[in-house]
């Protein structure tokens, strides 16, 4: 698994069959093929790193051509079920698959999320006619979803959302608020949770409408911030509109695909791999700049270094049980936590290393400290994850 | 790649689970701990079942040998495992004596388990040594981090050979890192198991937020530190061993005084057993330089080479 690993012990350790972090030929072909063709369609902007964000307009116009390639490679969507268009590769190809484009700045751009997480829910719970269209959509590479979860007053506890969608005939009518949504701008779709019970407990009250951007009744504007270009919008549902068909799933049991779908996020996005390869972008500067005999800067570089390889780690620990068909466990929490962990260390060290030439816009350490910055808030808070880990795993009471 | 155990690793944990309930153990640490401070009955037991031999045995290598350090050290056994099964069987031809102490012929504190040493490894810049200390030649040194420590004798090794020095260093940082990944495991299981029943203010300490934070926190870094010494023995790759070593050396620093704190004054007395487990932690976390020597090895050997390195 590691590119410069020794080989004197392997032909001992061939003959144990233990815990094997070793990839297979074919695996290491796989990774080999789609690193070359990054590198290749990268090459002129050297990568996806400094163009202000993955959400940024650059990057997401980027990301239909991008996408379409991978798409015609069979690389966009590889892990889905061959009657989806997919190949039925397996998790392993899968996340060397997310490492390769995420150590390259994720130039699928809002695609990695279609791909990840919204077209398996929409394999899982939709109908046959909401397959056909989004799932053909999304494999072709052609189409951006936003995701309408947080509220105002529905973060970290997103069950407590209000945004409330209320039956009228074959349409519902949804009035409220989402916000924080990225790429919400140039999405087409967005993945919107609504509450359709009142009175019910909060987890039985929430559907999924997968509903059109473009509906009379949404207005979306752009929340300027410090983390990137169109990182966040904020959607205003104001009678709003939409077709029964557009439900995914049973009405009032959107929870539990959602649940299940962010079981999967936890370590959808492999954040270390860009940590680790901005850290040699960052350690390979301090060299040419003399900075490197600095035992201070050691120190901070070779524990960012561990903390990517630990956050590689156990990710595919989370990687080895879905291989194994293993229902989602708390090892993803605690690889959350791990990959939270190595993306800031890399983002602190980068500006602490670089001094006054990591203020300059889109320097190396700018784009890791900004890009750093949110990965404890995103796709579920590190306190949650924390109190996930206390629990489950430590089995700590409540209080 | 398969991170589960498999049968035959299932086996070999469990006849080691079984041996180490016999040999090891709190009682048994404080017992040696009072008498040598070197469990030469359980490097004995274990050198029968054959488990010091696993890093070049067929059948098994370094990732099994390095289970076997992991799982001493959570059972608290005070015995220089790491270095006889991981390190000197790079060095040394068949038969290696059980009880091998290693140092850095610069460091001039005083060497883990050189009094009660057969053999000293001596590493000095690119040379590595053999030194065969006579009976009483090396005096233990008091020591509360307790592992029969001594001063290297002042006397020249015997030249092993050239250029084995990096490989020496190598196998002792992930003989460093599992030995810190099961201390740490062992003594978070007891900190846990503690702020569950120990209750204030009407319920457990484990039940506030506070407090399950830092445990949830230490339960991950306990876990990295695990893996990193895994992959680290199973690749044999410097890089990766000197990250490995880095790591839980400086989870070792912060980790031992977290769950001091989080166990409160009951920590700090000798019938409770969190000592066991840290006291040799800051003996293994300043071990071969510690995090500055560690931090120094990787640097030079993935990012101060001029030439662009592999990602």
């Amino acid at each position: 698994m590691h590119p410069r690993g020794a080989r004197q012990t392997r032909d001992v350790r061939r003959k144990a069959a233990l815990v094997e972090f070793g990839w297979s030929t074919a695996e290491a072909e796989y990774r080999a093929a789609i690193r070359e063709f990054v590198e290749s369609e990268l090459a002129a902007n050297q990568s996806n790193v400094g163009i202000s964000g993955v959400a940024s307009r650059r990057s997401v116009g980027r990301s239909f051509e991008f996408a379409a390639k991978l798409a015609e490679r069979g690389w966009l969507t590889p892990h889905w079920p061959a009657e989806y268009g997919g190949s039925d590769a397996t998790a392993w190809e899968h996340i060397i698959l997310g490492e390769e484009m995420w150590s390259r700045g994720e130039p699928r751009g809002p695609q990695y999320m279609n791909v990840n997480w919204i077209g398996p829910a929409i394999m899982a719970a939709g109908t046959a006619e909401q397959k056909e269209y989004h799932l053909k959509r999304i494999s072709a590479g052609d189409v951006i979803w936003c995701q309408g979860f947080s509220e105002p007053d529905a973060g970290s506890d997103l069950a407590s959302l209000n945004t409330t969608a209320v039956r009228d005939g074959e349409e519902y009518v949804v009035n409220g608020q989402k916000i924080w949504t990225s790429y919400a701008n140039s999405a087409e779709y967005c993945f919107l949770l609504v509450r359709t019970d009142t009175k019910a407990e909060k987890h039985h009250g929430i559907s999924i409408l997968l509903t059109p951007t473009a509906t009379p009744g949404l207005e979306i504007r752009d929340i300027r911030g410090i983390v990137g270009e169109h990182a966040f919008h904020h959607l205003y549902f104001t009678d709003m509109r939409v077709s029964v068909s557009c439900r995914l799933g049973p009405e009032n049991e959107g929870w539990a695909v959602v649940r299940r779908a962010l079981s999967y996020e936890r370590v959808g996005s492999p954040r270390y791999a860009r940590a680790a390869f901005m850290l040699d972008e960052i350690a390979r500067w301090a060299h040419a700049h003399g900075k490197l005999t600095d035992p201070a800067v050691a120190e901070r570089l070779v524990l960012a270094k561990a903390r990517c390889e630990a956050a590689r780690l156990l990710a595919y620990c989370v990687i080895d049980d879905r291989n194994k068909q293993r229902p989602p466990g708390p090892n993803a929490y605690v690889a959350r936590v791990a990959m939270v962990q190595a993306d800031r260390a890399v983002g602190e060290l980068a500006l602490d290393i670089m001094g006054s030439e990591g203020l300059a816009a889109n320097s190396l350490a700018d784009e890791q400290f900004r890009s750093a910055l949110p990965a404890g808030v995103a796709a579920g808070t590190l306190e949650v994850q924390l109190n996930l880990v206390s629990r489950a795993v430590l089995g700590l009471p409540r209080s | 790649m398969d991170l589960d155990f498999s049968s035959v690793q299932s086996a070999l944990v469990d006849s080691l689970h079984s041996l180490l309930s016999r040999h090891a153990g709190p009682a048994r640490a404080r017992h040696v701990l009072a008498n040598g401070q070197c469990d030469r009955d359980l490097m004995a037991a274990l050198a029968a079942a054959g488990f010091l031999d696993l890093a070049t045995s067929n059948g098994a290598g370094p990732l099994e040998a390095e289970l076997v350090v992991e799982e001493a050290a959570r059972t608290a056994g005070v015995a220089p495992i790491g270095v006889r099964s991981l390190v000197a069987p790079w060095l040394i031809g068949q038969p290696v004596p059980q009880i091998v102490a290693i140092c850095e012929a610069a460091e001039a504190g005083p060497v883990r388990f050189a009094a009660a040493a057969e053999l000293i490894i001596v590493l000095d810049g690119d040379a590595t040594g053999m030194l065969w200390p006579e009976p009483g030649e090396i005096a233990p040194v008091e020591s509360p981090y307790g592992a029969a420590m001594g001063y290297l004798p002042d006397r020249p090794a015997e030249p092993l050979a050239h250029g084995r020095a990096e490989t020496a260093r190598a196998w002792w940082r992930v003989a460093i890192a599992a030995e810190i990944a099961g201390r740490l495991t062992a003594a978070l299981d007891l900190t846990v198991r503690y702020a569950k029943e120990r209750t204030q203010f009407g319920q457990p300490i484990g039940s506030f937020q506070a407090v399950q934070h830092r445990l949830a926190q230490l339960y991950v870094a306990v876990q990295q530190s695990t893996w990193l010494a895994r992959v680290a023995a199973w690749s044999g790759d410097a890089e990766l061993a000197a990250a490995a070593a880095a790591f839980s050396s400086d989870t070792a620093r912060w980790g031992s005084v977290e769950l001091h704190q989080l166990t409160g004054a009951i920590g700090f007395t000798e019938e409770y057993d969190l000592n066991l487990w840290t006291m040799p932690l800051q003996a293994l976390r300043v071990e071969l330089g510690g995090l500055g020597c560690h931090s120094r090895a990787l640097v030079a050997a993935r990012w101060a080479n001029p030439v662009e390195t592999a990602r």
